[in-house]
């Protein structure tokens, strides 16, 4: 009691409006900080100070970014404020009177006094003006008591903290939202790149980044096309239209980094805006890989109707770098699969062709003989042969098959094939190549031939009988130094059925006459800059060393080929076989 | 490893897919199989229960987007229901509520397939 009385004698109504001001205003701060929803808090302020001060117009304006303060709530004016935005430098510090202010120093009070705000009551946290509360006029018409001033400056003060704290929180959240999404956006690049690495199906990792543009970005029409060589294909496609020309696409890979459709012309690509425009295509994303442009992702607009912003350029690009990285992989992978399935078919092509060639070649009485194949890398379809005959007769033989590789190899087996088989017959020369062409031409069609050269050698009457089909004219050089070539025969074999008997002729060999078959690889043999080694200098090969033996003509002709060469790559095979009268 | 596995159902005219596992860019075509088949055979009112679904990656949403116009287009819908908070945020954070139905419960989207006809 004795405390009470104290206290009734310093003031005592005072006081008891003092005690019911701070219940009052504790239970406005225990509410108001009770939610972090603004639109709670905006709403419980007006509510609190429009019952205090008895007005049925109230206004909440906050400021978004510096200086831009937006009208976030009215309740009794016209909901139309609501999202006005207005430019304010400077806030008085303290509670004001519209009708009071200096309209010069305040511009922005015009647009109040035109709602008819007659209070404005502004909102600061520490130094920093947060925002304003407005009031329209009281039904009183009474002045603010300035008592009732102080109590609403606590109100303000209270409300500045809970807005600024919702904000905070708010703002939190939003940063928090982008975390997830950058998260989100991590994680689907760390997935994509596990999966991407382990495929190497270049249709399959297509799809997946169709998958992730649809899903990650949200977008619904797109083209993903990739450059390869100097050609652009069109790789996936989702849009309303035809898909736009190569030529179109091709101007795009100029461009270094993502660009929104809308600024195409400043890079001199205006056609192509046009058309993506029309396709309503948005955004255009290089897909480089080591500096050039691999691959463009065109994008649509996004369902959800957000625009691109920079944060999307930098997943879009990582996206599109990983993608092409993995293209790229898939695309080398299916060459050297390819490069080896060539080698392994060229290997097979070798192994008939060496297999067919003869390892040893038959002794005639009475002559020196030798022969050698070298190989190019493609694999020609070179053949030579020596087979015994009848009476001490032995066939001689070279060939050329057209094309390269196992068709060639596969081709000059059955040759080998039908004339050993043929020569026991005892049938005329001629008769023979008759019955291996028509035998060809049915077995090919047509369409491969070979140049052949054959001949029966007879070391008893020291003759050779030859027939050649459109091959090289072989050398037989006399030991008198005169040089025939053997040119008579007929068609090249394979392409048309034997019409017309081929031409046998015999010559007479003599002690020291050399015979050279080769095949066009010999004097077609290439230099760097594509001089070929010619039958000028064969012959003078064979003139300088005709003495020399068999064997020994051929290292020595095989040696000035490779001088010739000079390290060039051949592109056909060389053959060549000599015999020479001992 | 938590394997993706789809199962089919048929409830009152509704295909009901239930995932369970892993959706993600491994798995992606497995739905996708799921879709074209359903597709094909124009049963278009389709449900989706997550309710197993534990990991739902971009790709996986991809699916979804790349099928969601061919149902539609025939007069159908994907209604997703059963999410887990954590898959739930995925489909959130890339702004699909604003495309798909989600329901908490299969029988609501069931519901509003048939309260249509």
């Amino acid at each position: 009691m004795a405390t009470a009385r104290r206290t009734s004698r310093s003031s005592a109504s005072s006081s008891y409006e003092s005690y019911f001001e701070h219940t009052a205003l504790f239970e406005f701060s225990k509410v108001i900080n009770s939610s972090l929803d603004p639109r709670f808090i905006y709403s419980h302020i007006l509510l609190t100070i429009m019952g205090k001060i008895l007005s049925s117009k109230g206004m909440v304006i906050v400021e978004k970014e510096s200086r831009h303060f937006n009208v976030v709530m009215a309740k009794g004016f016209s909901q139309d404020v609501v999202g006005t935005s207005m430019h304010i430098r400077q806030i008085p510090p303290s509670i004001f009177l519209v009708d009071k202010v200096n309209a010069t120093k305040y511009p922005w009070v015009k647009f109040f006094k035109r709602l008819g705000v007659k209070i404005l009551l502004p909102m600061y946290m520490a130094d920093t003006p947060i925002g304003l509360l407005a009031f329209g006029e009281r039904f009183s018409k009474k002045k603010l008591h300035s008592r009732e001033v102080t109590y609403l400056r606590s109100l303000a003060n209270i409300s500045a903290t809970a807005i600024e704290k919702s904000r905070t929180f708010d703002e939190l959240q939003q940063v928090n939202r982008k975390l997830d999404r950058k998260i989100q956006e991590l994680n689907t690049l760390f997935d994509l790149s596990k999966e991407f690495g382990s495929l190497l199906d270049a249709e399959k990792l297509i799809r997946l980044l169709e998958f992730s543009l649809l899903g990650q970005v949200g977008v619904n029409r797109y083209i993903i096309c990739l450059r390869q060589g100097s050609d652009v294909r069109v790789a996936a496609s989702r849009v309303d239209g035809p898909v736009p020309q190569a030529e179109l696409l091709q101007t795009l890979f100029k461009l270094k980094a993502t660009v929104p459709v809308a600024h195409l012309s400043a890079s001199g690509v205006q056609n192509a805006r046009d058309v993506l425009t029309g396709l309503r295509m948005a955004l255009v994303v290089p897909m480089g890989l080591q500096g050039e442009n691999k691959g463009l992702m065109i994008l649509g607009e996004r369902l959800s109707g957000n625009p691109y912003e920079e944060i999307d350029y930098e997943f879009l690009t990582s996206l599109a770098n990983l993608a092409i990285i993995s293209l790229e992989n898939a695309r080398l992978f299916k060459e050297a699969i390819e490069k080896q399935r060539m080698e392994d078919e060229l290997l097979i092509a070798r192994d008939i062709q060496k297999g067919l060639l003869p390892n040893v070649l038959p002794a005639i009485p009475g002559f020196d003989i030798a022969a050698a194949n070298i190989s190019s890398k493609q694999v020609g379809g070179d053949y030579y042969d020596v087979i015994p005959a009848d009476n001490n007769r032995h066939v001689i033989a070279i060939g050329d098959v057209s094309g390269k590789g196992t068709p060639a190899a596969l081709l000059m087996a059955s040759i080998q094939a039908s004339i050993r088989a043929l020569v026991p017959l005892n049938l005329s020369l001629s008769e023979l190549t008759g019955r291996v062409n028509d035998l060809m031409c049915e077995n090919t069609g047509g369409n491969k031939f070979v140049t052949f050269f054959w001949g029966f050698v007879d070391p008893v009457a020291m003759t050779l009988n030859y027939v050649n089909a459109g091959h090289n004219y072989p050398y037989l050089i006399h030991a008198d130094g005169s040089i025939d070539r053997l040119d008579k025969g007929g068609m090249i074999l394979g392409v048309l059925k034997t019409l017309m008997p081929y031409e046998e002729a015999t010559v007479r060999l003599t002690h020291g006459d050399l015979l050279l078959l080769f095949t066009d690889g010999v004097s077609e043999a290439m230099s760097h800059d594509s001089m070929e080694y010619g039958e000028e200098r064969i012959e003078a090969v064979l003139r300088k060393y005709g003495r020399e033996p068999a064997q020994r003509i051929i290292e020595l002709l095989h040696e000035d080929i490779i001088q010739h060469a000079d390290g060039a790559q051949q592109s056909d095979d060389i053959t060549m076989m000599v015999l020479k009268v001992a | 490893m938590n394997e993706f596995k789809i199962a089919q159902r048929e409830a009152s005219n509704v295909n009901v897919l239930e995932l369970r596992g892993y959706l993600d860019a491994h798995t992606a075509p497995k739905l996708e199989e799921a879709f074209q088949t359903l597709l094909k055979t124009n049963r278009t009112n389709i449900v989706v229960n997550c309710k197993d679904l534990s990991y739902i990656s971009s790709a996986g949403l991809g699916v979804f987007m790349a099928y969601i116009e061919d149902v539609r287009n025939k007069s159908g819908d994907i209604k997703l229901t059963n999410m887990s908070n954590k898959v739930y945020n995925v489909f959130d954070l890339l702004g699909f509520p604003l495309l798909y139905e989600i329901f908490k419960d299969e029988s609501e989207a069931v519901k509003k397939f048939n309260d249509k006809k």
